[in-house]
């Protein structure tokens, strides 16, 4: 039975769709979830996809229908189509259906923006500070005074507001775990909310092209849970809080002369043990958990990488740079004898970039031969 | 030698060019001993000057002003011979040249060059990006790698490459025989090369070229190199050549149309330059307010955009956004629109079938003409502005969408129930239709303000981007100059070539863009040379797919190249067209048309038996009816 | 106007085109023009309302002051331009070379005395511009004021030429019509400027 090209076209849409929505579902989009923010944008987005399957489909398939029905066949050199030039009830449903399908997305993205956005009661407040390239946390104490850090640490469960500053250009606070980023304006204060849900260490992300070094303006959120964070902050000295400008010119002009460029800043260009090592006791946070007698860390919560990597990389078969590389990226691809598996962190293979571990590859490397 | 260096041309130029930097020089030195600065050889102030002075000079001396500085001068001017209207050997392309189908070519094959050294700088970018750790460039080498390709293929491909497809073809859709102001559109020409010119070169300035995105936001842009005042500059040149441009095209759109031509007997060509020559001239000040701003900064020491002068908050850096976006917002429709105007006249005439809803298709351009101008702060969502702002930006910016389905959904009825001629240009705008509507479906996604959130400054926007720019306005190039390749060139290209091209272009581009959706919203930031481990599987297959697509382009340059060479002769209408500029022989008789044709009906009356669109008797036998009657046009 | 008559006699060009429009192109061009610099205009005053507005920065910059009466002056000086150059067109349009040359000559003087009062406005003012971000502003706007000033100098000292060397007629103005209406903006863009810089 032949059927009428609409319904054909109209199954081909259906089976389509039937097959590129489960497999559009099925793809592992999204990072960790960290924050409760997290789970509403995650939803949002599959609702976003559930709608716009259908519509790429739709195009595609009338495209591809249209090719195979409709192309020209030898003999019809010199044919043309049926002269059809509109049809208004046709155009005012492609116009309306839009229309309301758009009105019902702006809708629930103002939603979720609000629940996200919402100040809770019990807020801790963080303040975060971007320079070239660094990112610095502060958390306030008594007046005036407070808890430094380059390290992020929060609290399960807590909602934090964050209010961001810049002391130079324009930077940008990103933590993909909680799906959550804004600028670091210089001049203003920017404020995001986020209330982290889910233990562990994420990537903190400066997302705004900042200059040589922005690549590496790399930091790590480490949730614990309320009982260690009090644990920890206490553990932390208090400082007179920093300011969020660099010295100011005074008024004065600047002299308009060609900056040099910031060179050699921390970390940037090629990999080196120094930097490895600055990464070490730094902004990777390798020290908490590890003793290194280099380093001059004490962390007892890993093994003693002075005096295990050498047999434990033999252990595992492994060249030493291989083998530490693999335990950064992979800690469970093998488990130091005696120590737990799944306490090291598994996501240093996202918050720190290629050369950052490479880096500390050097580093190691060359402190435990 | 003497008359050769006072006769307009390439030996006056070069000469002038050295004048010019001897006045930039002289003019600076004299300024800072009057001001009392040191020392007084500033090469910093030299160059931003030399900057403007030089190209400033190099065009008196190219030519483009003779005619002007006469009339200005109350003299007699020379009379135009019209010996440079028409191009006989491939060096009258590059002599100044009123002729429109000249200057059309000269802004086709420019753009292409910039393209192809654009395209290159991509090639360095994905080796770089291949493995993670940094292997050729070093990380300024990098931002500088970005900024230039997206400023070029920007600035210096999309935007004058239609601008040429349009000046070569839309006087003659009109039955116009030039532009409105043919000395005017040369100068709009040779703006160009000397912006893409000064972007290529501010490589070679200490500190290396410009690095901070074609976005160039303060304050980063007023604290870089050198090398960031030659974007800055540039950004002028290519402005004014747009806004001049446009303004033409929107004066010779209204008052040069071929009797019995009333708007809505236009072809949608004419009516996608129309509305983008709107977005030129209204939009494109503002990209160079912002640009004079960070120049200001720089070079003079303002402090527009400084947070922290004397005790505290005083410049504003957000102004920045907002006056860039601004323009480079509705810069994105005049990216595309022009594209929408060749789609339309692809499809109908492949399609042998008239335009589904012709007025509605009008209107759609002229409502994201409108819709485009309140939507800027959509790229500031999280930029750290008033949030309340963000509200109405979401809103409106997803309602752009509904225009723009219109056309997407007449052009899919178009298609139906034609009769599908699938050579390159179909194959190319059918790849548009379903690259595009991906892409825009990407973009409201991304206005969805909470899910912004996560993915701006990723590399879901990095899909986006080349989604509506590549698969979206570079399809509708292809498609256009294979179109009226045998228009322009009067030779044939060869259809085989050209669909091995699409499917290349099409496999390969979605393979590189594609995945980038996803590492995008995994976390993967746009602008950094250097990534995280779990990202590097992905960025290899890209990088392969990115050289894949590279190679595509040269079939295209090959099949192009060999095509204009030794091509079959083009019959003046192989496809069967209605359209005027099909009318005339090919390549077009060198005043575009014996006698002003007359315009009896719409531009796609395919499939209705005996239609045509206009007759080529003098207005006196075909007696139009409803228009001003016909007067001698003063100068 | 008449040169171009001429030529036309003397070579076969293209043929000329159908008019489309009752407006004439030239005058066309530069109302679209007009709208583009009132568009850059606006990216200014963009500027300057974040700048005062937006940041709530004193205005003037403590510790400077406006010269609003000398600015006053100026603004008389600029707005009787406009009147003698109306002045030349009339008498232009009724044959009157006297009042076309003397109008004109009048105009470009008084935009030039506009312009040297500016300058000399700048030296003695008594703050640059990179001292603030509203003197900054200060500077943007008139600047770019001023050199919209220099622009329609330029075409008026054209025009001026050309009225002199017997240019111009009744049947044939729009040579100095066309200039004359840019003019006629950047006087009323002053007025504009004027006000939210030195008066508001
Ligand atoms: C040709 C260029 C072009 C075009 C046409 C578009 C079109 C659109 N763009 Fe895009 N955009 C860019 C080029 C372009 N964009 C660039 C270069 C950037 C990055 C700038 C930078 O930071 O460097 C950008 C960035 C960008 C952002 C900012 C992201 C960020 O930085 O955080 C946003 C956010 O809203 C956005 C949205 C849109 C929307 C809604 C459209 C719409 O116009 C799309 C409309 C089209 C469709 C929707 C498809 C067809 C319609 C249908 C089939 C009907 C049914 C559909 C629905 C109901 C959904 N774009
Ligand atoms: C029309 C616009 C356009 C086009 C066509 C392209 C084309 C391409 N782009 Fe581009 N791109 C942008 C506009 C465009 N891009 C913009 C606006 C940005 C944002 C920049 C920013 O952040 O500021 C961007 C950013 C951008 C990035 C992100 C950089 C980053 O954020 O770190 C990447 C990364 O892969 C990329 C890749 C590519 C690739 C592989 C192509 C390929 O399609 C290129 C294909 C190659 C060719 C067409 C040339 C082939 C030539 C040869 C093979 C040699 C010929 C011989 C000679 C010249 C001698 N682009
Ligand atoms: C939260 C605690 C913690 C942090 C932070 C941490 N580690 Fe570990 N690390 C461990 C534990 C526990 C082990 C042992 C279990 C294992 O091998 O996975 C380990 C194992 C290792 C090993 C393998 C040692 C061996 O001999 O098998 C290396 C190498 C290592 N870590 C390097 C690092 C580096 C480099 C960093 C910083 C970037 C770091 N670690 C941060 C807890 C931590
Ligand atoms: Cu800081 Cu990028
Ligand atoms: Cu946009």
């Amino acid at each position: 039975m032949r059927k009428h090209p609409v319904v054909q076209l109209l199954l081909i849409g259906a089976i389509g769709t039937a097959i590129g929505l489960p497999i559009a579902l099925a793809i592992p989009w999204f990072p960790a979830q960290a924050a409760t923010q997290a789970h509403r944008i995650d939803t949002l987005y599959h609702v976003l996809l559930i709608v716009s399957v259908p519509i790429f489909v739709g195009v595609l398939s009338v495209v591809l229908y249209s090719v195979w029905k409709f192309r020209m066949k030898p003999g019809e050199e010199g044919k043309d189509g049926p002269p059809i030039h509109g049809n208004t009830r046709l155009e005012v449903v492609w116009t309306a259906a839009p229309a309301i399908l758009i009105v019902a997305l702006c809708t629930y993205a103002y939603t979720v923006l609000h629940a996200n956005e919402v100040t809770k009661p019990g807020e801790r407040t963080v303040n975060v500070i971007g320079e070239q390239f660094a990112w610095y946390f502060t958390y306030p104490s008594s007046p005036g005074k407070s808890v430094v850090t380059q390290q992020l640490y929060l609290p399960k469960g807590q909602p934090v507001v964050f209010k961001i500053h810049s002391r130079d250009v324009i930077h940008e606070f990103f933590v993909p775990a909680f799906r959550l980023q804004l600028a670091a304006v210089p001049g203003i204060t920017t404020t995001l909310r986020a209330t982290p849900d889910r233990l562990g260490v994420y990537s903190v992300v400066c997302n705004q092209l900042c200059g040589n070094g922005h690549a590496t303006m790399r930091a790590t959120v480490h949730v614990l849970t309320p009982a260690a964070f009090q644990a920890w902050l206490a553990k932390q000295p208090v400082q007179p809080s920093p300011g969020y400008s660099f010295s100011s010119t005074g008024g004065g002009a600047p002299a308009p002369a060609p900056a040099p460029a910031p060179s050699g800043k921390a970390g940037n260009g090629s990999a080196t043990a120094a930097a490895g090592k600055a990464i070490f006791t730094g902004s990777g946070g390798c020290g908490a958990c590890h003793t290194l007698a280099d380093a001059g860390t004490t962390g007892a919560v890993g093994p003693n990488l002075g005096i295990r990597l050498v047999p434990d990389a033999k252990k595992r078969g492994l060249p030493l740079a291989a083998f530490i590389n693999e335990s950064i990226t992979k800690p469970n691809a093998f488990i130091a004898p005696g120590y737990p598996a799944g306490v090291m962190p598994q996501t240093f293979g996202q918050t720190l970039t290629a050369t950052q571990i490479q880096s500390l590859v050097a580093y190691l490397a060359s402190v435990t031969k | 030698m003497l008359i050769k260096l006072r006769a307009p041309g390439w030996y006056r130029a070069a000469l002038f060019d050295v004048i010019g930097f001897a006045f930039a020089f002289g003019l600076v030195v004299l300024i800072r001993t009057l001001m009392h600065e040191h020392p007084v050889l500033d090469g910093y102030a030299i160059t931003t000057v030399a900057l403007i002075a030089v190209p400033l000079f190099f065009l008196v001396g190219l030519g483009v002003a003779d005619y002007w500085f006469y009339w200005a001068a109350g003299k007699r001017t020379r009379p135009e011979d019209h010996s440079a209207h028409g191009a006989r050997t491939w060096r009258d392309y590059f002599r100044v040249n009123t002729d429109h189908k000249v200057i059309g070519i000269q802004y086709v094959v420019t753009s292409f060059f910039f393209l192809l050294i654009g395209g290159l700088l991509a090639m360095l970018m994905r080796a770089e990006l291949a493995q993670p750790g940094m292997q050729f460039v070093t990380p300024e080498q990098y931002n500088g790698l970005f900024s230039v390709h997206a400023s070029l293929l920007i600035f210096l491909f999309v935007i004058p490459v239609f601008a040429g497809l349009a000046n070569f073809v839309l006087p003659l859709m009109i039955g116009a025989p030039d532009m409105a102001f043919p000395r005017l559109n040369a100068l709009s020409f040779w703006l160009l090369p000397i912006a893409g010119l000064m972007m290529l070169a501010s490589f070679l300035a200490p500190g290396g070229s410009f690095a901070s995105g074609w976005t160039a936001y303060a304050p980063l842009s007023t604290s870089l190199p050198l090398g960031q005042t030659f974007f800055t500059l540039a950004v002028q040149f290519a402005g004014a050549s747009s806004i001049a441009t446009a303004l033409n095209f929107l004066v010779t759109i209204i008052t040069m149309r071929a009797p019995g031509m009333s708007f809505f007997r236009m072809p949608l060509l004419v009516w996608a330059n129309f509305s983008t020559s709107l977005l030129v001239v209204i939009a494109t000040p503002f990209i160079a307010a912002s640009q004079f701003f960070v120049l200001l900064d720089r070079a003079l020491g303002f402090q527009f955009f400084n947070a922290f002068v004397g005790a505290g908050k005083n410049g504003n850096v957000i102004m920045y956004q907002h006056v860039f976006w601004f323009y480079s917002h509705p810069a994105v429709y005049i990216m595309m629109l022009p594209g929408f105007g060749i789609i339309s006249e692809v499809l109908a005439v492949k399609a042998r079938k008239p335009i589904f809803g012709y007025r509605m298709m009008a209107f759609s351009l002229l409502a994201i003409v409108v819709l485009g101008f309140t939507v800027w702060a959509h790229h500031m969502f999280v930029s750290g502005m008033a949030p309340w702002i963000r509200i109405p930006m979401m809103v409106t910016t997803a309602i752009i969408a509904i225009p723009t389905g219109i056309k997407v959904f007449s052009w899919l009825a178009t298609l139906w129930r034609g009769v599908l001629r699938l050579d390159t240009p179909m194959l190319f705008a059918l790849g548009f239709l379903t690259m595009f509507t991906l892409g825009g479906i990407s973009g409201v996604m991304l206005a969805m303000i909470p899910f912004d959130i996560h993915v701006s400054a990723t590399y879901f926007i990095v899909a986006h981007i080349h989604y509506v720019l590549f698969g979206g306005s570079l399809f509708t190039i292809f498609a256009g100059v294979y179109y009226w390749f045998p228009k322009m060139t009067g030779r044939m290209f060869d259809d085989r070539l050209g669909k091995l091209h699409f499917w290349l272009t099409f496999i390969f581009f979605n393979i590189t863009f594609g995945p980038m959706h996803l590492i995008g919203i995994q976390g993967m930031p746009r602008r950094v040379a250097d990534y995280a481990q779990q990202f590097a599987t992905w960025n290899l297959i890209i990088s392969l797919a990115s050289f894949g697509l590279g190679l595509s382009t040269l079939v295209f340059l090959y099949n192009m190249v060999a095509s204009w060479r030794g091509g079959p002769r083009a019959a003046a209408n192989p496809w069967r067209a209605l359209t005027l500029e099909w009318q005339v022989s090919s390549p077009p008789p060198i005043f575009n048309f014996d006698a002003v044709p007359t315009v009896v009906g719409g531009p796609y009356e395919y499939g209705v038996p005996g239609a045509v669109h206009g007759i080529f008797k003098s207005p006196a036998e075909a007696r139009p009816t409803g228009t001003i009657a016909t007067s001698p046009t003063p100068e | 106007m008449e040169a171009s008559a001429i030529s036309h006699a003397e070579h076969h060009g293209p043929p000329p085109a159908h008019r489309s429009s009752r407006v004439e192109a030239p005058l066309l061009g530069m109302l679209l023009f007009i709208i583009s610099e009132v568009m850059i205009f606006g990216a200014f005053f963009t500027a300057y309302f974040f700048i005062r507005v937006v940041n709530h920065n004193p205005w003037p910059a403590p510790g400077t002051t406006l010269p609003e009466a000398v600015a006053g002056v100026n603004t008389a000086i600029l707005l009787s331009s406009s009147l003698t150059l109306h002045w030349s067109l009339v008498s232009v349009k009724s044959g009157n070379r006297f009042g076309l040359k003397a109008g004109i000559a009048s105009t470009f003087l008084l935009g030039l005395t506009f312009l040297f009062v500016q300058i000399n406005e700048y030296v003695h003012i008594g703050f640059a511009p990179y001292q603030s971000a509203q003197a900054s502003i200060f500077y943007g706007l008139t600047g770019l004021h001023g050199a919209h000033v220099f622009i329609g100098l330029c075409l008026l000292l054209m025009v001026t030429i050309r009225a002199f060397r017997g240019h111009y007629s009744p049947e044939s103005h729009r040579g100095m019509e066309v200039p004359g209406i840019y003019w006629h903006f950047v006087d009323i863009m002053w007025v504009v400027v004027y006000t939210t810089v030195y008066v508001l």
